[in-house]
């Protein structure tokens, strides 16, 4: 079930209502159910993985918990294998097997294809992961078994995060399942809002400039560099939207339930290098590569060759979990590649900021930072965006040439588009830096009730009106 | 337990005033696009109002949309005309726009159907084109229920607040008709229906050439062809006289059809079946001239106007039909 849905619309209302009406012990077990039939909704046999995921995981968790030394490393590598197995057969089959049969072309043995029609089912690297992140969490003694199958399965499956993450912690999440959550109408209130916001970026911009960027790198040769540019830029704020936006809704709709899930984003724009881009963006994956692949390789304590090594370990895989195609491997080790470029580069960066009498912490230095991140990062998206490798090429090398101001639209994108387009990021970055500048939520409280219901209805109709509602998943279902 | 249910009903009283807002916006915005008096919306709004009342309707898809130009029409034959033409509808659609159109308009002496490749297609389920246009008029039954047919989430269009306007148009259609209700109206580009495209031969086709080398073909369903029957069955049970004409397309495009003959020995069956004249100008001395076209589909205002005049000059020889008394009544007040 998608959350721009009509479905959601009547699902979640309907959930919410149950789970404040029944009681505590009631209310797990439903939001189970809930989450079977929300996943159900996309392609239901696939469900089928879920339950043996949990299964494998609940059982490997009891039996890492119970036992000790080489049993319970074998324990885990078990359970970490046959969950990781899943992903391989639906994720990675056909990328593996394609790129040995290519290899063995090459060495002249000619083998037929085994290519299989595997359709990805929805949020698979998600889930998965959130199922390791508890295994690996249980053998660390970090968290304790859950002997509770609905608790667990619940935790794994909690349908607003099911999907696209956040990727939760057992830690953070699991106890939340035992607590009572009474209704709490500032809590309810403030979930909702969070949701509005989040449908505001999925609906009014990324979808939007999703039409234009579609067009764009569907065929790149056929647009001029201007076109190419600004579909660039456009998906650096399409994806990020897409994905914070899924995010917001998530938290919400957790909020509004009673749940407190981790922020995953934190305005990653505004980052002054990749370094902090990646503490800020799609932060519960970033955390859970630095905690369960980065530091268990060595981390930076180790010689600066094996450090290099790891870094580009952890991004080429990081690429990989994103899709499997080389598009995303390349992407990943660009971004290895950019931050150890980023370290290395450090000192002669300061000496010429500081020869042109450039203070540290000044605006001009942070603005000039911010921009050559964000391009840096745009670069990146080409790459993570084009079909192939080939056309990820085509529009780095014709980013500024032939140039035509007078021709900027697209097939699906007119140019009365383009204003509303605009408007949308404009509105998107003002409301984050006043976030950041303003409290908002303690201001508007005190707003009396007609003004700020008018104001919320001004925000419910800014979405709903300039929202495009096609039939479109958000970017991050896919991985 | 008091705080709650205050609290609740606080929630429930938002969302109630917010869906009463929402019909509000759904019907200001459909009365609005009523009032459109310009462009596309305009030339529809008329035909839906009663107010066209041509004796020459022009019926067919974007090639009509874009080829028959009433004004020549009427200076040549002196019969009013109109092009109903919709943009990117196909055979099953245009048939339910003529049938609203006979509902409130007077009968026609002559509908001209304008056929294409696409005539036996039906509208596949998610591409009605520009479904906004039909939204404010989903209490004609015909158009509902022909358009129920072609989608059956349609029913959401009429019965949930702004659905129709905002979930199946990307391209901010419902803008239109709030700002008419300011008097702000588009640009008036149409002539009784009709849209001329002032442009020279640009590069589609050569792109359509090279990714179909080994040519298009294009389906003779079964449905597809009983619903032309039925187009043509319609207009004779009014005893409005029908004539199937296929408009001039560009020679390359035709040699990449693969089944060509299998589509006009068609056109020809049902004409000859139903005792209607079919005009084919798809060898006619327009079709190899590119500058005529824009497009391989399309004839430009240039080539509009020479078929149009062609067209007219032909209809002269048609055997005159008796016009109705509504028509000829409508004529003398047109004039």
């Amino acid at each position: 079930m998608l959350f721009n849905s009509l479905q959601f619309a009547v699902f979640f209302p309907l959930v919410a209502a149950l789970c404040f009406a029944v009681p505590h012990r009631m209310r797990t077990p439903l939001l189970l159910a809930a989450s079977c039939f929300f996943y159900m909704a996309f392609i239901p046999v696939y469900i089928l993985i879920l339950f043996v995921t949990i299964g494998i995981d609940y059982v490997a968790g009891i039996y890492i918990e119970k036992s000790g030394g080489a049993a319970r490393k074998a324990l885990l590598v078990m359970s970490i294998v046959s969950t990781c197995a899943v992903l391989f057969v639906f994720k990675y089959f056909n990328f593996f097997t394609g790129g040995f049969i290519g290899l063995a072309n090459l060495a002249g043995w000619r083998l037929p294809s085994v290519g299989a029609h595997i359709i990805l089912p929805i949020g698979l690297s998600f889930h998965t992961f959130q199922s390791l992140s508890y295994v690996i969490e249980v053998y660390m003694r970090r968290q304790k078994a859950e002997t509770n199958l609905v608790t667990y399965a619940t935790y794994v499956m909690f349908f607003p995060q099911l999907v696209a993450g956040p990727i939760e912690r057992p830690q953070n999440l699991i106890h939340q399942f035992k607590e009572e959550h009474p209704f709490d109408y500032d809590r309810i209130t403030s979930g909702l809002k969070r949701m509005a916001w989040g449908f505001f970026k999925k609906l009014v911009v990324a979808d939007r400039l999703s039409l234009y960027v579609t067009d764009v790198y569907a065929a790149p040769s056929n647009f001029n560099g201007l076109q190419l540019s600004i579909a660039t830029v456009f998906f650096a704020y399409q994806i990020y939207c897409d994905f914070s936006g899924y995010s917001d809704i998530a938290i919400g709709a957790a909020r509004v339930l009673g749940f407190r899930l981790i922020e995953n984003f934190d305005t990653p724009y505004r980052s002054r290098s990749i370094s902090e881009f990646w503490h800020r963006w799609h932060i519960s994956l970033s955390t859970w590569f630095r905690d369960y692949v980065y530091y268990p390789l060595g981390g930076n304590r180790v010689p600066l060759a094996r450090w290099v090594l790891n870094i580009m370990v952890t991004f080429a895989i990081s690429g990989l979990w994103h899709g499997a195609n080389w598009t995303y491997v390349v992407w990943g080790l660009l971004n290895g590649f950019y931050l150890l470029a980023g370290r290395a580069g450090a000192g002669f960066r300061d000496r010429v900021f500081g020869a042109g009498g450039l203070d540290k912490n000044g605006p001009f230095r942070a603005g000039i930072s911010v921009l050559t991140t964000f391009f840096l990062v745009c670069i990146g998206w080409v790459v993570f965006r084009a079909r192939n490798v080939g056309d990820a090429a085509y529009v780095l090398t014709h980013f500024f040439r032939n140039w035509n101001i007078h021709n900027i639209s697209t097939d699906h994108f007119e140019l009365r588009q383009m204003p509303v387009a605009l408007m949308s990021l404009l509105v998107l970055e003002v409301a984050q830096v006043a976030a950041r500048k303003l409290s908002l939520a303690d201001m508007v409280a005190r707003v009396p009730l007609i003004p700020r219901w008018a104001g919320y209805f001004a925000l419910v109709f800014l979405v709903i009106l300039f929202g495009v509602f096609r039939k479109t998943q958000f970017i991050y279902f896919q991985f | 337990m008091k705080a709650p249910r205050r609290d609740i009903k606080r929630i429930i009283g938002f969302f109630c005033t917010g869906g009463l807002l929402a019909v509000g916006l759904h019907l200001l915005i459909g009365f609005g696009l009523k009032r459109v008096n310009a462009s596309d919306a305009g030339a529809f709004n008329r035909a839906m109002s009663g107010r066209v009342n041509a004796q020459v309707i022009v019926c067919g898809s974007s090639r009509a949309y874009r080829h028959y130009d009433p004004r020549i029409i009427h200076a040549v034959t002196g019969k009013t005309a109109f092009n109903l033409a919709r943009n990117g509808s196909h055979t099953d659609v245009q048939m339910a726009v003529l049938q609203a159109y006979l509902r409130h308009n007077a009968k026609p002496e002559l509908v001209v159907e304008n056929l294409d490749m696409h005539s036996f297609t039906l509208t596949p389920q998610d591409e009605i084109y520009a479904p906004v246009q039909y939204v404010p008029y989903l209490n004609e039954p015909q158009l509902f229920q022909a358009l129920l047919q072609i989608n059956p989430r349609v029913w959401k269009w009429k019965y949930i607040p702004l659905y129709g306007y905002v979930v199946e148009d990307v391209n901010l259609g419902w803008m239109y008709g709030l700002a008419a209700l300011a008097g702000v109206h588009p640009r008036e580009d149409h002539f009784d229906g009709f849209c001329p495209m002032d442009k020279t031969w640009n590069g589609d086709f050569d792109r359509f050439k090279a990714m179909h080398p080994d040519g298009v073909g294009f389906g003779v369903p079964s449905n597809g062809v009983r619903v032309l029957e039925e187009l043509i069955q319609t207009c004779q049970s009014n005893q409005i006289p029908i004539l199937l004409v296929y408009s001039p397309q560009y020679c390359e495009m035709l040699d990449l059809v693969t089944n060509r003959a299998v589509v006009f020995a068609k056109f020809r069956d049902i004409a000859d079946h139903y005792g209607v004249p079919f005009w084919d100008y798809s060898q006619s001395q327009y079709c190899s001239n590119r500058d005529l076209f824009y497009n391989s589909q399309h004839l430009n205002a240039r080539g509009a106007e020479a078929f149009s005049r062609d067209l007219a000059n032909r209809l002269l020889s048609l055997p005159q039909a008796p016009a109705s008394r509504q028509a000829r009544l409508a004529l003398t007040q047109t004039r």
